[in-house]
């Protein structure tokens, strides 16, 4: 694991912390798809929406309720849509 | 690369490790001997180095034992002088970096994988109970190393285990105020 991926699993480890405390304002679903984006990211810089919809945390997740979450991470400023290339590519934001 | 890798984590995690010593020997400690005057006055109620202790080991690994060193090192010279040079505290020093690592290992063993991985919902009251179990082994091993009283080890307990929590609880108000502000 690069010193990248370490800080990130630390950050997703206290946005655990910060969601079980209900200072959070992300969904079950939502954290899970940021979850799998962190991890993506991590080694891709941008992540596919079809490789993070075959990711482990989101094999459960259905269609629908995926794009619903993706779009509402979107709003909330947690992912960005890569501009620069195709659609369905997404970057990994530091949430405001 | 890997080498050089090795020494940066060395050095985030001894510099957490001294930063924590220092706030909580030189900031806290005074606060705790005003509110609670009848406590043994080397067991600090809210021990922050066993954060980074538990933090760094469930982090790196195996790799923890060696990032924990120095400064684990330095605090005991700090503390003990000369002292830290004997068979009791050359003990606890080992005892204080290798315990940490090896309580996650045995869980993982055990059928109970802490450590991060793609795929791997974070969890943190599982941290907070390996937090325990490492403080549980290492109070109790450090505690027959230096021959303490018993109440010292219910100290250390309570010591490590608030240490843990408000670290983690530090650390999350600071990543959401970088956050706050884009960083």
């Amino acid at each position: 694991m690069s010193e990248i991926s370490k800080l990130t699993e630390l950050r997703k480890l206290l946005l655990d912390m910060e969601s079980s405390m209900g200072l959070q304002d992300l969904s079950s679903v939502e954290r899970d798809i940021y979850y799998a984006a962190s991890d993506h990211a991590i080694s891709a810089g941008a992540v596919k929406t079809t490789v993070l919809q075959e990711h482990a945390l989101l094999a459960q997740v259905s269609r629908p309720t995926f794009f619903r979450g993706l779009k509402s991470l979107q709003k909330k400023g947690y992912l960005e849509q890569c501009k620069n290339s195709t659609r369905g590519y997404y970057i990994v934001k530091a949430p405001r | 690369m890997g080498q050089q890798r090795l020494i940066q984590e060395t050095g985030i995690v001894s510099l957490a490790y001294l930063a924590a010593f220092f706030v909580t020997f030189e900031i806290l400690m005074p606060v705790q001997s005003i509110f609670f005057p009848e406590f043994n006055n080397q067991a600090s109620l809210l021990f922050l180095p066993h954060g980074v202790r538990v933090l760094s080991a469930w982090l790196l690994g195996w790799r923890s034992v060696l990032a924990l060193l120095p400064g684990v090192f330095i605090v005991f010279v700090y503390s003990a002088g000369d002292l830290a040079f004997t068979p009791s505290r050359l003990a606890g020093i080992a005892i204080a970096v290798t315990i940490p690592a090896t309580i996650f290992h045995l869980l993982r063993l055990l059928g109970w994988d802490l450590s991060p991985a793609t795929g791997r919902r974070p969890c943190w009251p599982c941290i907070m109970v390996a937090g325990l179990l490492i403080s549980l082994f290492t109070s109790v091993l450090t505690n027959f190393a230096f021959g303490s009283a018993a109440e010292e080890y219910v100290a250390y307990l309570i010591g490590d285990v608030f240490g843990l929590f408000f670290l983690m609880l530090i650390l999350m108000l600071i990543f959401r105020s970088l956050r706050r502000y884009g960083v």
